[in-house]
């Protein structure tokens, strides 16, 4: 029963608090920027209107994966928050990303087909630290499981203070900010166009934008693991880590698929390494 | 006799017997349904003997006798093989595999006579139903391929029944070399199997075959050198004991001195057979065979023979330095040739690549030698054999449909070759995501890898980079044309059918029964030689425990379920008849025809808009990464042998 | 008036696409996304992608080429859409309407709801073209719905 409660709230609150998040995100932008920016519903106006445009569709695996990708975000989230094992979580959200990538190739555009290559480059970059940090909790807490982390006294932070680092490094490509935005090029749209996401329009583009939500608050939840006692500290966490990468994402201009992997390979995995290394001993 | 020991029998005899039958009798009609019979029989007796359950069997000793001269003959064959090619190592390295086997037999006096012969515990009921159901399975896709292939490449005097013997005979070698307690007769197997490989890589008879054949056969070789010795080096330390797997497993906590080297030799051999680095070229050149020998010896069953060899020694060289240094060599392979696959645009050597990582993975997992690690191990085998046979399958498929086997060339195949597709991209989905077996598997070792922490670093780096290859190939599968129509299913020969829709289906299905096979099949073969399997079934999840608490547990059937949700929300709520078919964006320069990719250039020329995959080919370079792959290699090896008398 | 209506009048996506212009326009319509003008206040997006876009901003005269390719461009984009015409050149060829290669304006490929005239047009002159085209996507999708209930 517990569990159907908890199932329901994510539904149906994650994307509220996801679009909401993202419509503080144009903000908060905006106003660093020195611009007014978008009304913070805006991404609930972006989506309604998408839901509203008549349905182009080049073929109709386009859809099945994009349904694939929406179904396996919210599966990871609801894992996420009833606490089950946290290398599971991160291979479900490999899935769902590669969901997302399937569809990204199935169309035969060139532009589609770059971004799909850079999302995979972009996977290959945050899986190693993802899992790290997974390996990390365990060598804490003896235990891979999320509700483990719920119930340690002292905050995760503490002793994994470089793999949080690490963790916000990928952040970083997870939100999709610069200098990481290379698969959708959310917001410049000079170089691949919307890349992955070009041939998706109206519903379907919608259900994108949705599972974005989702993931939003899937990577934020993360976040919030590094303080889970108590979680308000948690949540304050989360919301400093967001800013952070909202201010990374204002300073830094797109760099290169190599770049990336050079910066989260030997940054991201060494960091992770000298953490968990002193750790050991 | 009784009911278990005739089912042994007919898994020993009937391979050779339809294997010579096949050879002897010249009629596609007859090796068809002689094929079909045969594996039908295999895959059912296998079951049976599952069954029963374990048990020991001794033949009669005349057999004894028989096996040590059929390995002098099985020697000087491959002799005549080295000269007939002109290969110095081949030559070398069977004279000294022949001297050492003339010093056991004849200079060391007799040998303790090994009583049960036939050891058949869980493990090896688990590898034989992998070798019978999968080996069957692709026998029959085998009859129906070489007709095919010859007929694409026509010979004067048909090869088949060759063909046919060669890959039937060999079924038999593995179960001999599953069921076998006695070193001497594991050693006739695995060199029969050796022999096996090369007259099959060699089928085509041109140069490169021929080429691929000979380096398979001296690495193969180098590795029976390394069993020999080692039964030289056993009898030697173990005097008045008889040379069996069961005399080595049986002292607790590890083997040590001599026997430790003896054991570090056997785990060498392990490594030729299973093509880890820096042996790792002859899989990838065995690739130039036909597809049925790829599936059947170089990913589903010969090179398991290896990894058999190495869980099974585990309990052997648990606790000693050899366990760590296993883990090492075997997750630097899973890591190096991993990478290494990004680079390959031939399909072939991609699966070929992945199946040495998978090896790896496999291997480092039997170094942990932890219960969760072993149980790993274990179902990894059995879920690579699937799924990996089934990719290499769809590729022969793929392979005789459009004449290629390059990644470039199959762009498109969806609209082309929908069920093929479909049965590949389940291939790929199964071979590394959740909740299918292979990820269970991969899970259970990331979590047992934990022990040694340089290990789980390179499991890390090594699972990071599998996703890519593998979407990388399935993403060029799934392009497709403009269009909402549904495609028409292609026409597939029944032995296609059920070969590749028997591994597909098997593969979905054991993914969502993996608690039962947990139960059934894995943990008892855990607990042959560990207390407990460390992965336990609680409720509807497998929970990895180490010391009695739960360090992790995976849930398998609400996962499947989201799948079905997956599928059913496509299938009932997408209404194709709702939306328009528009043409990709070409920066509106298409040139009118909906499922046009072509698009007006300079002058209104039109131009085709081209593809291709990432090969990485400016920052990975194979041959770079292969000689640092090998001097690593080496250097652990070397240790590995050198240091059982110094540490 | 449904969620969705409103939807789509306070997310406007645009699609900018220069025909032959001499860039006037177009340094304009940049000019607009940003700080000093800001249209991203009214939810306006410009994005690259015609299957992402509402609003198609023209500018420059219409010649055969670029005719095929406005229509290409307008045909996938999805309704409701709405094109603005800005500039001189795009509402009649401007002072090209005589050459050779110039058919005319924009609606010589292509339907236009909107004309916004200037050489180059101003900033605050794009902004009230694009805002009284939400007017007509408005219009549009009302009577859109009318005929479906009636």
């Amino acid at each position: 029963m517990r569990e159907l409660v908890i199932i329901l709230l994510v539904l149906l609150g994650a994307p509220l608090l996801g679009g909401f998040l993202t419509g503080a995100d144009r903000v908060i932008t905006a106003r660093m920027q020195g611009r007014v920016g978008p009304p913070v519903l805006q991404p609930f106006y972006d989506f309604f209107k998408l839901l509203g445009k008549e349905r182009f569709l080049i073929n109709q695996r386009q859809v099945f994966w994009v349904i694939g990708y929406l179904v396996l975000v919210i599966t990871s989230l609801v894992m996420l928050c009833m606490g089950r094992d946290l290398l599971i979580i991160v291979f479900v959200m490999a899935f769902a990303a590669i969901c997302f990538v399937l569809g990204g190739f199935s169309t035969r555009s060139p532009y589609s087909h770059i971004g799909s290559h850079r999302e995979l480059l972009q996977m290959l970059a945050y899986e190693p630290v993802l899992i790290l940090l997974a390996i990390g909790v365990f060598m804490q807490n003896k235990s891979f499981l999320v509700k483990d982390i719920w119930t340690r006294p002292e905050p995760l932070l503490f002793s994994l203070p470089l793999v949080f680092i690490a963790v916000l490094i990928i952040l970083t490509i997870k939100m999709r900010k610069s200098p990481f935005d290379l698969s959708t090029c959310h917001h410049a749209h000079q170089e691949i166009i919307q890349g992955i996401t070009i041939e998706y329009s109206g519903p379907y583009l919608a259900i994108i934008e949705l599972t974005h939500w989702y993931e939003l608050v899937l990577v934020l939840g993360l976040v919030v693991l590094f303080w889970a006692q108590p979680i308000w500290m948690g949540l304050i966490l989360a919301a400093i880590a967001f800013f952070i990468e909202l201010v990374i994402d204002n300073i830094c201009a797109r760099m290169t698929w190599s770049w990336m992997l050079k910066v989260t390979w030997t940054a991201g995995i060494l960091l992770c390494v000298l953490n968990l290394g002193a750790n050991l001993f | 006799m009784d009911k278990a020991t005739s089912l042994i029998a007919i898994l020993m005899w009937l391979p050779v017997i339809a294997a010579v039958l096949c050879y002897i009798v010249h009629s596609y009609a007859f090796r068809n349904i002689l094929v079909w019979l045969t594996g039908i029989t295999l895959a059912t007796v296998s079951v049976m003997l599952f069954a029963t359950g374990p048990f020991d069997y001794q033949p009669s000793v005349i057999w004894n006798g028989m096996v040590e001269a059929a390995d002098f003959v099985l020697m000087v064959l491959i002799l005549y093989l080295g000269i007939k090619n002109r290969h110095k190592l081949i030559i070398n390295l069977t004279l000294i595999q022949i001297a050492v086997l003339i010093y056991f037999d004849f200079f060391m006096g007799p040998h303790t006579a090994v009583n049960p012969i036939f050891v058949i515990d869980n493990l090896a009921l688990v590898m034989s139903l992998i070798i019978n159901i999968v080996g069957s399975l692709i026998c029959i896709y085998g009859v129906r391929y070489i007709a095919e292939h010859e007929e694409h490449h026509p010979v004067n005097k048909t090869r088949q029944p060759r063909f046919m013997f060669w890959l039937v005979i060999f079924l038999g070698a593995m179960n001999g070399i599953v069921f076998s307690n006695d070193l001497m007769w594991l050693y006739f197997f695995w060199e029969m199997t050796t022999l096996c490989s090369y007259e099959l890589i060699g089928h085509n008879l041109d140069k490169e075959a021929i080429d691929n054949a000979c380096r398979a056969l001296w690495m193969n070789m180098a590795g029976g050198v390394a069993f020999a010795l080692a039964l030289v080096l056993l009898a030697l330390s173990m005097p008045g004991q008889p040379l069996a797997l069961r005399t080595l497993l049986a002292s607790p906590g590890g083997a040590t001195g001599t026997i430790l080297l003896a054991v570090a030799l056997l785990v060498l051999a392990g490594f030729t057979k299973s093509a880890q680095m820096p042996f790792q070229n002859w899989l990838l050149g065995a690739m130039v065979a036909p597809t049925p020998v790829s599936a059947l010896l170089h990913s589903s069953t010969m090179v398991k023979a290896g990894v058999y060899l190495i869980v099974r020694m585990a309990p052997a060289y648990q606790g000693t330095y050899i366990s760590n240094l296993v883990a090492v060599a075997g997750a630097f392979t899973f890591m190096m040739t991993s990478i290494l696959a990004v680079t390959q645009s031939n399909a072939k050597r991609v699966l070929a690549y992945s199946t040495i990582a998978n090896l790896g993975l496999i291997i480092a997992c039997a170094g942990i030698n932890t219960p969760v690690a072993i149980s790993a191990a274990i179902a990894l085998i059995i879920f690579h054999a699937v799924s990996k046979g089934l990719l290499f399958l769809s590729t022969g498929v793929i392979e005789h449909n459009i004449g290629s086997r390059d990644i470039e060339d199959m762009g498109g195949l969806v609209d082309r070759m929908p069920v093929t597709t479909m049965i590949v991209a389940i291939g790929v989905l199964s071979m590394f995501l959740p909740p299918f077996g292979m990820l269970m598997g991969k899970w259970a070792a990331i979590e047992a890898s934990t022990q040694l922490p340089l290990v789980a670093l390179m499991f890390v780096a090594a699972s990071a980079v599998t996703a890519l290859f593998w979407i990388k190939w399935l993403g060029r599968l799934l392009e497709g044309e403009p269009g909402l129509a549904h495609k028409k299913p292609e026409h597939l020969a029944p032995h296609y059918w059920v070969s590749l829709g028997g591994l597909a289906l098997g593969a979905v299905i054991m993914g969502v029964m993996v608690l039962p096979i947990m139960n059934k099949v894995v943990i008892p073969a855990v607990k042959a030689s560990h207390q407990n399997a460390g992965l336990i079934v609680q409720g509807a999840s497998i929970a990895a425990e180490t010391s009695r608490t739960i360090i992790g547990s995976f849930t398998p059937w609400p996962l499947f379920a989201v799948l079905a949700v997956v599928i059913l929300a496509f299938w009932l709520l997408f209404k194709p008849g709702k939306a328009t078919v528009k043409p990709i964006y070409l920066c509106g320069e298409n040139t009118g025809a909906l499922n046009s990719v072509r698009y007006l250039s300079t002058a209104d020329q039109e131009v085709q808009s081209s593809l291709s995959n990432y090969y990485f080919a400016g920052y990975l370079k194979e041959s770079k990464l292969n000689e640092f792959g090998n001097v690593i290699a080496i250097i652990v090896l070397v240790i590995l042998l050198l240091g059982v008398k110094v540490l | 008036m449904g969620i969705i209506q409103k939807s789509q009048i306070k997310s406007p996506w645009l699609l900018h696409y220069d025909c032959s212009s001499c860039n006037g326009c177009d340094i304009e319509i940049l000019a607009s996304l940003t700080p000093l003008y800001d249209i991203e206040r009214f939810g306006i997006i410009n994005t690259g992608n015609p299957k992402h876009a509402d609003i198609l901003l023209v500018t420059g005269g219409v010649n055969q080429r670029n005719a095929r390719v406005l229509r290409n461009l307008y045909d996938q984009m999805p309704e409701p859409k709405v094109v603005v015409a800005v500039g001189t050149c795009a509402c009649s060829g401007g002072g090209f309407h005589n050459c050779y290669n110039i058919l005319g304006g924009v609606d010589k490929a292509i339907p236009v709801d909107v004309y916004v005239p200037g050489c180059a047009a101003r900033p605050e002159a794009i902004i009230d073209g694009v805002v009284m085209g939400l007017q007509k996507l408005k219009e549009k999708t009302s009577k859109k719905s009318e005929e479906a209930a009636g």
